[in-house]
């Protein structure tokens, strides 16, 4: 490594900026968890304060008892586990699919992609919800789970075009001469080279599916069929005022996202990784 | 007799293949958000309260939202919003992933970091935000009064009251980080380091490999972005100011959902909708020219 001095003040000059990105970024999460520490009823807080006077844990053992966060929690785990596999599946085939479509084809494709794209939800909210009526699937687990079948989200489907679109077009045509079909060349020649993405879609995938507080609300009834969102979002509508609650029931909402996304980003998104990834090309 | 090149070409696993491989995703999208987006586009042509049947009444419910001069005011903010939040976001996340692209001292828990707000339940991220811009208790007016400087209403001020939904909404980057941080490990290494033997320093390698390279996403990125922030406003707005002041803050996503879902009256509600459509196809064909040609892979 250099060892000049202009080199090591450069050095020391990144890692107070990547301090600093953390501190500023790490800042709303810390007001959070700070806030569902107060005691109930106390007024809002004049400037920072970061450690409540006094410590309550009033907030947290409130969530825990009223909302039915238990059975909330199995579902949306559940339905997680089955959406982000599934739309992974669904939206990289797609995604390989479309590279491998001749140019008209694919201009066709990745056109329609973006036009999805451009669909507003509110567009989908009541109409959708007719749909789903006449189907008789309204307060079924199945509308949870049914947003997979098209990937979620167009924009998966795109990101994994471009993905497979940097794949060398020779690997798949030497699969191909060694008797590959295309499903066994997606999966044991490109999937595998399109990691980081698998790994971007997957963390998004999960945020969008584990967070949509939207889609229970619109198409389930039965408290059986509560997921972690709708849960925490119907202790705002209790007492609106009752921020430590809240702010409590974010967090936990929160913190497996978290979770997630440190543990993917040390495992695959670092270089030695991608390079060993790339090595496998020779 | 069948033509025999026309046997194996049905038969040729290569031919079909790619149809199979995107008939899920084909037949998923039409039915569940092509059809309905459909239905909301006739919609906007009727009366319809939700329960009597939808009556065709042409484009009276366009007309009806063109001369509701709040409709009006909810554009106009949605679009000045839109103008300051998109690109913020894509500047921001496209430096932060440049900046922790490698793993070096702090740059997992800065990764991390980048990514919690983008997390946080809008209901509680807004409560957040409502109490750092309060104008006399939050952090943000402290900080500017202890320098002497001057204290804005913020959302009590129709002059500043959209500067922290902006804020907010910069500040929820994450995914867009997560995406280009991937997109660059995408980029075969030796290619950078070939440039970078070459003697390119750091600047002229960015300008000519890596953001060729990462315009195809930086395009799905900037089209994501405008969609998501033409109604990311709706939970934000109904905490922090309910369109107050003066309107100030109404947004097209409150337009809607009190007029569709509040007043039933899905006609005018499902022509706002066709409107908010409209803005986001219009953007992202301006985002589409400005990206032509400038890309590796062909983003068309």
């Amino acid at each position: 490594m250099r060892t000049s001095p202009g080199g090591r003040v450069a050095a020391a000059g990144g890692v107070a900026l990547r301090l600093l990105v953390a501190g500023l970024f790490l800042l709303p999460l810390l007001w959070v968890a700070s806030a569902s520490l107060r005691a109930p009823g106390l007024p809002p807080p004049r400037g920072v304060e970061w450690i409540p006077d006094p410590v309550s844990l009033d907030a947290w053992s409130r969530l825990l008892t009223l909302a039915p966060v238990g059975r909330a929690l199995v579902l949306s785990v559940v339905v997680a586990a089955i959406v982000v596999p599934v739309t992974i599946l669904v939206s990289s085939l797609a995604g390989f699919a479309i590279g491998r479509m001749g140019a008209p084809a694919r201009r066709t494709l990745l056109g329609l992609a973006v036009v999805l794209l451009l669909v507003p939800a509110p567009a989908l909210w009541l109409t959708r919800f007719l749909l789903y009526r006449t189907a008789g699937i309204i307060d079924t687990p199945l509308v949870l789970l049914l947003p997979a079948a098209f990937g979620l989200s167009p924009v998966f489907v795109l990101l994994y075009a471009w993905g497979f679109r940097r794949v060398p077009t020779e690997l798949i045509e030497q699969a191909r001469m060694d008797g590959a079909g295309p499903f066994r060349a997606w999966w044991s020649v490109a999937f595998p080279l399109v990691l980081p993405t698998t790994v971007a879609v997957g963390v998004l995938a999960f945020v969008a599916t584990w967070g949509d507080a939207v889609t229970p609300l619109l198409y389930l009834r039965s408290d059986e069929l509560t997921t972690l969102p709708l849960a925490i979002r119907t202790l705002q509508t209790l007492d609106r005022s009752d921020w430590p609650i809240l702010m409590a029931g974010a967090l936990l909402l929160a913190l497996p996202a978290i979770a997630l996304f440190g543990i993917a980003q040390r495992r695959f998104l670092a270089d030695d990784r991608i390079a060993e990834t790339f090595g496998r090309r020779g | 007799m069948p033509d025999p090149g026309r046997v194996a070409a049905l038969r040729d696993p290569w031919r079909r293949g790619p149809w199979l491989m995107l008939a899920p995703w084909l037949v998923g999208s039409l039915l569940l958000v092509g059809l309905p987006a459909l239905l909301t586009l006739l919609l906007s042509l009727t009366a319809y309260d939700g329960i009597s049947a939808p009556v065709f009444t042409g484009f009276d419910a366009y007309r009806i939202v063109a001369r509701d001069p709040l409709a009006g005011r909810a554009l106009e903010n949605t679009l000045l919003f839109l103008v300051a939040a998109v690109p913020l976001r894509i500047i921001g996340a496209l430096g932060l992933a440049l900046l922790l692209e490698r793993p070096r001292r702090g740059t997992g828990t800065a990764r991390v970091a980048a990514w919690i707000p983008a997390v946080i339940p809008d209901v509680a991220a807004a409560l957040v935000w409502l109490w750092i811009f309060n104008p006399l208790l939050g952090p943000v007016n402290l900080l500017l009064g202890a320098l002497g400087l001057p204290t804005p209403g913020w959302l009590a001020d129709p002059e500043t009251a959209r500067i922290p939904f902006v804020v907010m909404a910069a500040a929820g980057l994450g995914e867009g980080f997560v995406v280009l941080l991937a997109a660059l490990k995408g980029i075969p290494p030796e290619i950078r380091s070939a440039a970078a033997l070459d003697g390119a320093g750091r600047v002229a390698t960015f300008r000519a490999i890596t953001l060729p390279f990462l315009v195809p996403w930086l395009v799905v990125l900037s089209i994501r972005d405008t969609v998501v922030a033409l109604q990311w406003t709706l939970i934000p707005a109904l905490v922090m100011t309910g369109g107050d002041p003066y309107y100030s803050t109404l947004f097209l996503p409150q337009a809607i959902r009190e007029e569709a879902f509040d007043r039933f009256r899905y006609g005018p509600g499902s022509a706002l909708i066709v409107l908010l459509a409209l803005v986001a196809a219009a953007v992202s064909v301006g985002i589409l020219l400005l990206a032509r040609g400038r890309g590796v892979t062909d983003a068309d």
